[in-house]
């Protein structure tokens, strides 16, 4: 038998909610009712003072973690490689950077730090200086007990350099502190309606990933070993629990196949409509979990006859 | 909390210098999931009824600061938070007639983590706002 997944919820599937009709306590208590125990958090989004984080807002985060029994899962933070149109960071400030986001994670209780790093093309390709600043920040990860996951995301499947080289990374330094942070939507196989600002030319051009690049959940078997956390990206559930975009009745069965056993953490990226991310949320909960049933009464008594 | 829509209701107003109205100014929340380095943000356009205002004539009033367009990318340590506002002054002599108007705003954002071609890409609102004097 394999392992039961956690469920967790992003904060980034209440954007545009958080602020204009959610408080944070709010969003604690949808996380907390959806029966998740996770809750995944963005620096820059969801701490007011970042890069500043005070005793108070520290208080209010552990009170609120306490009052729903909920745990924190990963820290989202970013590196912009181009700060600006003509300041690029160096290695240096890079590494700075993500050690200030390691520090930040530790104080809040984090076990992973999600890096978003600048790119250098339209296949997401990080900024070079990916790798030093990692490599500077690993020493602060294995103190804070912490790894650092650069999330795998469409347009970069699984088979692509990109993976290549943070594999090809963790065997070179044989850290324990990196990994890969599987985005589901790389399993997206139908399109995405078209987002709010975008135009027919960039669906055909460098958007055309929103049409799903259809990676196959097979070949989560060739990376699975390197990721302890999965962000389970989805746009829209209808009322049948028919996801539209995403094919969790392949994915679910297997990471089930593979052990997995740690977080699914739910990412709305949907219409962006006042507490529409509430109910999508459920749904998808739901939807995951009845297919982890099924799973799991399809494969119930095979440990035993495998050991009789 | 603040309105849904980029532009807010609030702010919306003219502006006064040495006892004349000079231009008037739109108050904007963070439109972005994150917030941003001011670095990132290459400036916001505004259209009111039709007559544009190009981002690089306008001034943004950020954290209790006041910056020229051409100071923005400059501002690596200055933050624009989820959450928050900011001001776009607009100069128009004169400013505009009270009543109601159609605004809309570009933000142009730099964003690091897109496909270099999408650097910058527009976020666009456009709504009915209120100049009460």
């Amino acid at each position: 038998m394999s392992g039961a997944f956690k469920y967790g919820v992003s904060l980034y599937s209440y954007t545009d909610d958080l602020g204009t009709v959610m408080t944070l306590e709010d969003a604690f208590g949808h996380i907390a009712d959806a029966h998740a125990t996770g809750i995944e958090l963005l620096g820059e989004a969801n701490l007011p003072d970042y890069p500043e984080l005070s005793t108070a807002w520290l208080d209010r985060w552990y009170g609120l973690l306490d009052g729903h029994r909920l745990e924190p899962t990963s820290f989202a933070c970013w590196i912009d490689t181009e700060a600006s149109r003509s300041r690029e960071l160096t290695v240096e400030e890079a590494a700075a950077q993500l050690c200030l986001d390691l520090d930040l994670a530790k104080r809040l209780g984090f076990r992973f730090v999600r890096p978003k790093f600048g790119v250098i093309d339209d296949e997401l390709t990080p900024h070079p200086v990916w790798e030093e600043a990692v490599e500077r920040s690993l020493d602060l990860a294995a103190k804070h007990d912490i790894v650092i996951i650069p999330e795998i995301h469409a347009p970069t499947p699984i088979r692509h350099p990109v993976v290549e080289a943070y594999v090809d990374f963790i065997q070179r330094t044989g850290t324990k502190h990196f990994g890969l942070l599987i985005d589901t939507g790389i399993f997206q196989d139908r399109p995405l309606p078209f987002w709010q600002h975008e135009t027919p030319e960039m669906r055909e051009g460098a958007m055309s990933f929103l049409n799903g690049i259809k990676v196959p959940v097979e070949q989560l078997a060739e990376v699975i070993d390197h990721v302890p956390f999965i962000q389970a990206k989805f746009h829209h559930i209808d009322e049948t629990l028919h996801d539209h975009n995403i094919p969790w009745e392949r994915i679910v069965p297997m990471l089930k196949s593979l052990g997995y056993s740690g977080y699914l953490s739910s990412e709305y990226e949907g219409v962006r409509d006042p507490w529409v991310a509430v109910e999508q949320v459920r749904r998808q909960h739901a939807l995951i979990r009845k297919l982890e049933r099924e799973y799991d009464a399809a494969h119930a008594g095979q440990g035993e006859q495998a050991d009789a | 909390m603040l309105e849904r829509s980029h532009i807010q209701s609030s702010g919306f107003d003219n502006v006064s210098e040495g006892g004349a109205v000079t231009g008037f100014r739109v108050r904007l929340r963070q439109p972005n999931y994150r917030g941003t380095r001011v670095s990132l943000v290459e400036g916001i356009d505004v259209t009111v009824d039709g007559e544009a205002f190009p981002a690089a004539r306008n001034r943004y009033r950020i954290g209790g600061g006041d910056y020229a367009h051409g100071e923005l990318e400059g501002l690596l340590d200055l933050r624009w938070p989820v959450g928050t506002t900011i001001d776009v002054m607009v100069p128009r002599p004169g400013g505009l007639t009270p009543g109601v108007h159609h605004v809309e705003t570009v933000v142009w954002y730099h964003h690091p983590y897109f496909p270099p071609q999408f650097r910058p890409i527009p976020v666009r609102d456009g709504r009915h706002a209120t100049i009460i004097l």
